[in-house]
C-alpha cells in the first residue's frame, strides 16, 4: 500500500536530516485534536481487534454478524501487518532501509544520494498523499512517529502545516494530473510491500470486485460498490467538480461560493468532501461497512451538509467541520443508524454531548426531591384511601391508623437498615404518617 | 489561511478516522436523543406509571412508591449487593407479604441481568405499579393472583451494568457495553453448568433434579461466581419458587430449556423432560404479545436465523447453545421452572418506545403469572398429619422430580392429561395416586405417607391378631 511506502521514506528522511534543519519554519500552536484522534484511531483499531476477538468468544449474534466481523478481522490483519511493517521500518538498525530507498525510481534522494531539502520532503509527502488519495495515511504516520518519539509534537505540527499547504496547492492546480500517477507508486509498493497484497486478497475474495482502475491497484479489480458509488467514483476521477454533482446540495453550495475571499473556503470544502468519499470507499474496501451503507451514508451526508454548511459558511471552516455531523434525522434503517452514531461520536469529540439519559443534573437536583416527595405523598394518600375503604368499621378506623403508623415506622426503620430507604426518606414518611 | 486550512484538513482526517472506527464497530443501537427526561416525567405518567428509564435511584424510589401505596400487599427486600454496592432489590406482592403461606406457590420475575438489555427492567417496574394499582381498583384477576400467589419482582439483577449502558451518550447504547457485571462477568454464563452433569446422568444414570448436593457449600466456596450470581443462587435455595421468567433483550421470543446442546454443537433441539409444559408456558407468554407471536414478523436483523422460532417460542439449544445460564440452573438445581423471554429487537431502545413495549407485554406478564396455578399441587404428610419436607414427587413418564417444601407443600406443573404421581421420602413407604389434570386450575392431591416403623408396627399387630385368632380357634 502506498502509505506504507510513504511511511518508509518519511522515516528515512527524518532520520537522515537532523530534526531542527528539516523544519525551518517555527510551528504555531496547533490544536491537538487531529493528532490525538488519529492516535486514537490506531488504538481504536487495536481496540476493535480486541473487541472482535472477544466477540468470537462471546455467543451473542455471531451468525448474523459473521460477514462484517470476518471483514473486520481481515481489516485488522491487513492493518496489523501494516503496523508491524511500519515498526520494522522505523527500526533504524535494520539494513533494509537503505535497500528500500535505493530502489525508489521516483528519486527520493538526489542522484548523489544526499537527502532532499525540507521543502522537497514536504512536497513529496503532499504529492504522495494526493496521488495515493489517502490522506488519513499521513496522520497515521505522524502519530506513529510521535509515539515512537522520533519527532516532537511541534515538529509534527510544522510538518502538518507544510504538507497541508502544499496539498492545497496541489488540489487546486493538479486536480487533473494525479490520475496518471497511481501506476508508478502502486507498482513500486507492490514489490516493496509483498505481504500486503496477500493479506488483502482474502478481503478481496470475500467481497465482489471493485472496479476503480484509477486508484489503489493493489486492491483494485476485486471490490465493487453498488452502482451509485461506482458511478460516482468513476466520475470523480475525471473531474473535481462533476463528481460532486452526485451530491446536489453540496454542489449547489459550492456554486454559490463565488467571491474571491471565500475561494479558499471552497477549496477546503471540496477537499473535505473528497476526503470523506475516499474514506468511505476505504471503509467499504476493507469491508468495515457494506457498499449499501457507504452509499446511504454519503447520501445522508449530502443532506446534512446542505443544512449545516449554509449556516456556517461565514464562520471558520473548523466550525464547519464539527457541524458536518449534526444531530441525526429521524430515520430507522441500519445504514442511517450508523450515521447517527458517528454524529454522536463527533459531537462527543467536540465536547458538546451530554449524557442523554440524565439531563441537567444540577437543575434536576432541585426538581428531584420535589418529584420524589410528591410521588411518595401521592402513594401514601392512595394507600390511606384504600385502607379506609377496606376498613369501614366505625371507630376501628382510628385504631387501625395508629397501628398503621407503628407498622410503617417499624418497616421504615428496617428498610433504612437494609439500604432500601435513606434516613431522610424514612423520616419524611414517618412524619407524613404521624401528621394524619 | 493555509495553516487554518491545514488544521481543518487534519482535524477532519482525525474526525474521519474516528468515524471509520465507529462505522466498523458493528451493530450499534440507536438510543433516544432523550433530552429533558425530568421535564417529561409528568407528561408520560399514566396512573402513576411513568414511562421513562429509571436509573438506580429512580428504580429504588419507584419501588418505594409502590410499597407506600400498597403497604397491605407489598414488601421490598434485597437479596444482596452488586459488585459496586447497589442493592439487588425485589418487591414482593402477596396478601401476606413476607410470609410463605403453606400451599401458596412462589413466583419470580428477574430482569436486566444483562445491563444493556433495558426493557425488562422497565417493564418490571411498570408491572409492580400496575399490580398495585389494579389491586386497589378491585381488578378481580389481579386480586385473585395476589391472594393466591407470592409474586417476587426483581427489576434488575445487574444494576451496575445498567448504569454503564445508560451512561452511554445518545445513540451509542450498543450491543455490549453494560452487558456484564462490573467485573466483566456475563451473569447468564456464570451459573454452575448443571446441563453437562444431567447429560452425563442421562447416559450413565444419576439424579435428574436438585443436582447440586451441598449446594450452599459449593456456592460459598466458588470464587468464580459473581456476587450477583451468588445472591440469586441463595435466593433460589431459600424460597421454594415454582415458576419464573428471566427477561432479556436483543430479540423477540420466549425461550425454554434446555439452553445447552447435548452434543456440544452450536444449535440442536435439546428437550428437557418437561418439554411439553415448557412449550405451553412459553406460548402462554408469547401468545399475548402481538409482535412476538406474529408469524409474519420479519426477524430482528436481516440475517438472523429464527428458523427455530415457533409461535414466538423456541427451545434454547435449538436457537443457540448457552452454557451456564440461569434458566437451566433453576430447573436442575431446584423445583423452579424458568423460561427466558427476549422482549425487544433493540437492547436499549429509545425511551419513547417504553410505553408501547408495556402495552405489548402487560397481558403476557399477567398471563404468565397465572400459569403457576396449573398441574397438580398439595401436601405430603405423615399419618399424624405432620408435614414431610423434602419428599420426592415423581410423575410417571416424566424423568424429572420435584420436592416438597418445608410445610410439606409441593406444586407440579403439568399439561392436561392423566398422570400417576408418586410421593416418597426416606423412611417412608411410597404412595402412588392417579390424577386427571385439566388446563387449569391446579388439581389438589395430598399424600399421607406411612413410615417404615409404622408399617412394622402394623404388621406386628396384624400378626398378633392372627395369632390370637388362631390360638382361640385351635385352642392353644
Amino acid at each position: 500500500m502506498g502509505f506504507l511506502w510513504t511511511g518508509t521514506w518519511i522515516l528515512v528522511l527524518v532520520l537522515q536530516s537532523s530534526p531542527a534543519q528539516a523544519f525551518p519554519k517555527p510551528g504555531g500552536g496547533q490544536e491537538n485534536k487531529p493528532g490525538e484522534s488519529n492516535y486514537s484511531f490506531v488504538d481504536n483499531l487495536n481496540l476493535l481487534k480486541a473487541i472482535t476477538e472477544k466477540e468470537k468468544i462471546e455467543k451473542e449474534r455471531q451468525s448474523i454478524r459473521s460477514s462484517p466481523y470476518d471483514n473486520k478481522l481481515n481489516v485488522e490483519d491487513v492493518d496489523s501487518t501494516k503496523n508491524r511493517r511500519l515498526i520494522d521500518d522505523y527500526d533504524s538498525t535494520k539494513s533494509g532501509l537503505n535497500h528500500k530507498f535505493q530502489d525508489d525510481p521516483d528519486g527520493l534522494h538526489q542522484l548523489d544520494g544526499t537527502p532532499l531539502t525540507a521543502e522537497d520532503i514536504v512536497q513529496k509527502i503532499a504529492t504522495r498523499i494526493y496521488e495515493e488519495n489517502d490522506r488519513g495515511v499521513f496522520d497515521k504516520i505522524v502519530s506513529k512517529l510521535l509515539n515512537l518519539g522520533l519527532i516532537t509534537e511541534s515538529q509534527a505540527h510544522i510538518l502538518e502545516d507544510e504538507v497541508a499547504e502544499v496539498l492545497q496547492k496541489l488540489i487546486s492546480k493538479e486536480a487533473n494530473t494525479y490520475e496518471e500517477e497511481p501506476n508508478k507508486p502502486t507498482s513500486v509498493t507492490e514489490s516493496q510491500a509483498g505481504k500486503i497484497p496477500e493479506k488483502v486478497t482474502p478481503v478481496a475474495a470475500i467481497q465482489d470486485g471493485f472496479t476503480n482502475g484509477q486508484n489503489d491497484e493493489t486492491v483494485s479489480n476485486t471490490l465493487t460498490l453498488t452502482n451509485g458509488l461506482e458511478r460516482r467514483t468513476k466520475i470523480y476521477n475525471e473531474d473535481n467538480f462533476e463528481e460532486l454533482q452526485y451530491f446536489p446540495n453540496f454542489y449547489a453550495l459550492l456554486k454559490s461560493i463565488d467571491s474571491e475571499k471565500e475561494a479558499k473556503e471552497k477549496e477546503t470544502l471540496i477537499t473535505i468532501m473528497k476526503t470523506l468519499i475516499d474514506f468511505v470507499k476505504m471503509m467499504v474496501k476493507y469491508g468495515t461497512i457494506s457498499p449499501e451503507e457507504g452509499v446511504s451514508y454519503l447520501e445522508n451526508l449530502d443532506e446534512t451538509i446542505a443544512l449545516q454548511t449554509k449556516n456556517k459558511l461565514e464562520k471558520n471552516v473548523t466550525d464547519n467541520k464539527s457541524k458536518l455531523f449534526p444531530a441525526p434525522s429521524e430515520k430507522s434503517h441500519e445504514e442511517t443508524d450508523s450515521t447517527k452514531e458517528e454524529a454522536a461520536k463527533m459531537e462527543k469529540e467536540y465536547g458538546t454531548l451530554k449524557d442523554s439519559t440524565k439531563d441537567d443534573n444540577p437543575r434536576g437536583k432541585t426538581d428531584e426531591p420535589k418529584g420524589k416527595t410528591e410521588a411518595y405523598l401521592e402513594a401514601i394518600r392512595k394507600n390511606i384511601e384504600w385502607l379506609k375503604k377496606h376498613n369501614k368499621k366505625g371507630n376501628k378506623e382510628d385504631y387501625d391508623l395508629s397501628k398503621m403508623r407503628d407498622f410503617i415506622n417499624q418497616q421504615a426503620d428496617a428498610y433504612v437498615e437494609k439500604g432500601i430507604l435513606d434516613k431522610e426518606e424514612a423520616n419524611a414518611i414517618k412524619r407524613i404518617y404521624s401528621s394524619l | 489561511m493555509a495553516a487554518r486550512g491545514g488544521r481543518a484538513l487534519l482535524a477532519l482526517c482525525g474526525a474521519l478516522a474516528a468515524c471509520g472506527w465507529l462505522l466498523g464497530a458493528g451493530a450499534l443501537e440507536p438510543g433516544a436523543p432523550a433530552a429533558g427526561v425530568r421535564r417529561r416525567r409528568r407528561l408520560q405518567q399514566e396512573d402513576g406509571i411513568s414511562f421513562e428509564y429509571h436509573r438506580y435511584p429512580e428504580l429504588r424510589e419507584a419501588l418505594v412508591a409502590v410499597w407506600l401505596q400498597c403497604t397491605a400487599v407489598a414488601r421490598i427486600y434485597t437479596v444482596g449487593r452488586s459488585v459496586e454496592g447497589r442493592e439487588l432489590l425485589v418487591i414482593e406482592l402477596s396478601d401476606r407479604p413476607g410470609v410463605h403461606e403453606p400451599g401458596e406457590p412462589e413466583f419470580k420475575y428477574i430482569g436486566n441481568m444483562h445491563g444493556n438489555e433495558a426493557v425488562g427492567r422497565e417493564l418490571l417496574i411498570f408491572l409492580a405499579q400496575y399490580l398495585c394499582n389494579e389491586y386497589q381498583k378491585g381488578n378481580e384477576t389481579i386480586v385473585k393472583l395476589i391472594h393466591s400467589t407470592r409474586i417476587h419482582i426483581m427489576p434488575s439483577l445487574n444494576p451496575d451494568g445498567f448504569e454503564k449502558a445508560a451512561s452511554q451518550p445518545g445513540e451509542l447504547k450498543d450491543w455490549f457495553v453494560g452487558r456484564s457485571n462490573a467485573q466483566g462477568i456475563d451473569l447468564n454464563r456464570n451459573f454452575p453448568d448443571l446441563d453437562r452433569i444431567v447429560y452425563v446422568n442421562e447416559k450413565e444414570g444419576g439424579p435428574n433434579n436438585h443436582l447440586l448436593k451441598n449446594l450452599k457449600k459449593i456456592v460459598d466456596q466458588n470464587t468464580k461466581l459473581a456476587p450477583e450470581t451468588k445472591a440469586v443462587i441463595h435466593w433460589i435455595m431459600d424460597i421454594p419458587f415454582v415458576l419464573s421468567a428471566n427477561l432479556h433483550g436483543g430479540d423477540l421470543v420466549a425461550n425454554y430449556p434446555y439452553d445447552e446442546t447435548r452434543s456440544g454443537s452450536a444449535h440442536e433441539y435439546s428437550s428437557c423432560p418437561d418439554d411439553a409444559i415448557f412449550q405451553s408456558l412459553a406460548r402462554a407468554y408469547s401468545s399475548f404479545n402481538p409482535p412476538m407471536s406474529d408469524p409474519n414478523r420479519p426477524p430482528c436483523r436481516k440475517n438472523d436465523d429464527d428458523s427455530s422460532f415457533i409461535d414466538g417460542t423456541t427451545n434454547g439449544a435449538a436457537w443457540y447453545s448457552v452454557p451456564g445460564g440461569m434458566q437451566d440452573f433453576n430447573y436442575l438445581s431446584s423445583n423452579c421452572f424458568e423460561i427466558t423471554v427476549e422482549l425487544s429487537c433493540e437492547k436499549f431502545p429509545p425511551e419513547e418506545s417504553l410505553r408501547s413495549y408495556w402495552e405489548d407485554n402487560k397481558n403476557s406478564l399477567v398471563r404468565y403469572l397465572e400459569q403457576i396455578h396449573r398441574g397438580v399441587k398439595g401436601f405430603v404428610r405423615d399419618l399424624q398429619g405432620n408435614p414431610i419436607a423434602n419428599a420426592t414427587i415423581s410423575v410417571e413418564g416424566i424423568d424429572h422430580d420435584v420436592t416438597s417444601a418445608k410445610d410439606g407443600d409441593y406444586w407440579r406443573l403439568l399439561v392436561p392429561g392423566n398422570y400417576k404421581l408418586t410421593a416418597s421420602a426416606p423412611g417412608y413407604l411410597a404412595t402412588t395416586k392417579k390424577v386427571a389434570v385439566p388446563y387449569s386450575p391446579a388439581v389438589g392431591v395430598d399424600f399421607e405417607l406411612e413410615s417404615f416403623s409404622e408399617r412394622k408396627e402394623e404388621e406386628k399387630e396384624e400378626l398378633m391378631e392372627w395369632w390370637k385368632m388362631m390360638s382361640e380357634t385351635l385352642n392353644f
